[in-house]
């Protein structure tokens, strides 16, 4: 297990440093090196780490394992073939970590960051959708059934693909630089993560690297199946691509329009899974 | 579908009711407990303000006898949060919700302010509203299959009524504060975390509780 911690960490962050690079290339800049998420994690790891005065201590120091804690959870949960629903649990719980970096500081900008957290919570919505849409189909929520639906029926993608790309907007809001990242918007410094530096933000770097992993690794399995494992991890390159694609040619929405966006997309995602419903 | 949250784990029976635990309810029922913990142990932020008319900015203070009461009722919220994580019986369920409620509105209504204590009264409207809907769904339950054990409710010969399942939700949607009363920022930017955090993190735990329920029944 700490072999595939260690390798999902260091492969989720790659994929973060190739999200930069070709969002870079798109916009016609060198862009940095694709390791420098990794980089990042290492330099943080030995960068001087202090608690701010004002902060809440157990709070802005404990965040921070729970944040490492729930995304390793994750992934033990989809090696294992667990269930869907925890994994749409922790990605839930995701935002209670924003939040908790954010309000845990004193500083207003992380709070500014944390408060944003949680009025985007309309985004969990379509993945909710995808998993009550997958249900129909596959009448188990555990990964090891669903991925066993799929070796006698064919991919997912082709069965809902509307939930496939609820499931995909929901990628799209996790990546930095979308149109819906507004947690990091600039105009809050760096949001929730404000002030968190030195050993702090290179845990929280690990928490990134292991989510995108997670969450891309979740996509495939629940859409396209058990495949070998360079294919799945050649897809999370491609779909990592496309995302950055995305990014790159939308500008960042105002958080009204970003809270407006996602709750139409949500809308429209309940009334898809009500049809599915109705007709199977 | 009886298997929703991954095998059952551990049962704990009182009677006929019976909490139980899955990987999705430990999730959960853990999360509360840390975070209660946090509460338990750790000062409040001393939130950073400006001072209108100048560069001047200064951190704002809680008072001790303010501090005493919204940690009560933090930890009232995080005690309510485990019970309706790991609860098996519809009626405890919605009694623990309507109690994250109650808490809810406490730990925010002590803050000495305005404009957040206005949030908090028009979010109690709200969440008052909200049991009515919360109780009819047990009790419409109770009425239409004899049980409320969520155990037997999930077998394929009980039909709980879409109605139920309706009213349940809407409960849930009234006694939670986030994600649909996340807009009254105020209720956030209150300073004292990690008290304000247990009435988003309580909130998303009932969300994510109910959807479960919701599928079991």
């Amino acid at each position: 297990m700490i072999a595939e911690l260690l390798f999902a960490t260091f492969f989720g962050l790659l994929l973060l440093g190739i999200h930069r690079k070709v969002i870079a290339r798109i916009q016609r800049r060198p862009g940095p090196p694709v390791w420098q998420e990794i980089l990042h994690m290492l330099k943080f790891s030995f960068k001087t780490t202090w608690v701010p005065a004002t902060a809440s201590t157990t709070l802005f120091v404990g965040v921070v394992l729970v944040a490492i804690g729930i995304w390793t959870a994750a992934l033990f949960v989809v090696l294992s073939g667990g269930s869907l629903l925890v994994i749409f649990a922790i990605y839930m719980l995701h935002k209670i970590v924003e939040h908790g970096f954010g309000l845990s500081s004193g500083s207003p900008y992380g709070k500014f960051g944390g408060v944003r957290s949680v009025i985007s919570a309309a985004s969990e919505i379509p993945l909710m959708v995808s998993v009550a849409a997958i249900a129909i189909f596959t009448k188990s929520l555990m990964i090891s059934d669903i991925v066993a639906y799929q070796q006698s029926y064919g991919p997912l993608l082709f069965t809902v693909p509307l939930a496939a790309v609820a499931m995909y907007v929901v990628l799209l809001s996790k990546m930095p630089f979308g149109p819906f990242s507004i947690v990091e918007s600039k105009e809050l410094v760096s949001g929730y993560k404000t002030e968190h530096f030195g050993v702090w933000r290179a845990g929280l770097e690990i928490c990134n690297g292991l989510k995108t992993y997670v969450l891309l690794l979740t996509f495939i399995l629940v859409f396209a199946g058990g495949l070998p494992l360079w294919t799945i991890l050649l897809l999370m390159l491609l779909i990592t691509m496309s995302l950055s694609f995305v990014c790159a040619l939308s500008p960042m929405l105002s958080p009204y329009d970003s809270v407006t966006i996602q709750t139409l997309i949500a809308g429209l995602m309940v009334l898809y899974v009500a049809i599915l419903g109705v007709v199977s | 579908m009886n298997e929703i949250g991954g095998a059952p784990l551990f049962f704990l029976e009182f009677g006929d009711i019976v909490i139980y635990f899955t990987p999705f309810t430990i999730t959960l029922f853990l999360l509360a407990l840390v975070f209660t913990v946090f509460v338990l142990v750790s000062r409040p932020e001393r939130q950073i303000d400006i001072a209108f008319g100048g560069d001047a900015y200064y951190a704002k203070e809680i008072s001790l006898s303010e501090l005493r009461f919204r940690r009560f009722m933090s930890i009232a919220c995080g005690l309510a949060c485990m019970g309706a994580m790991v609860t098996g019986d519809v009626f405890d369920f919605t009694l623990f919700v309507s109690l994250v409620g109650i808490c809810n509105v406490g730990i925010v209504a002590a803050v000495k302010s305005r404009h957040v204590q206005n949030a908090a009264y028009q979010y109690g409207l709200v969440a008052l509203a909200g049991t009515v809907p919360l109780f009819a769904a047990a009790a419409m339950v109770a009425a239409t299959t004899g049980t409320l054990s969520m155990l037997e409710l999930a077998k394929d010969t009980i039909q709980v009524p879409l109605a139920a399942r309706a009213l349940l939700v809407l409960g849930v949607m009234g006694e939670g504060m986030a994600p649909f009363y996340a807009a009254k920022a105020e209720m956030f930017r209150a300073p004292g975390a990690p008290y304000v955090i247990m009435c988003s993190l309580s909130s998303l735990l009932i969300f994510l509780r109910v959807a479960e329920v919701i599928l079991l029944l």
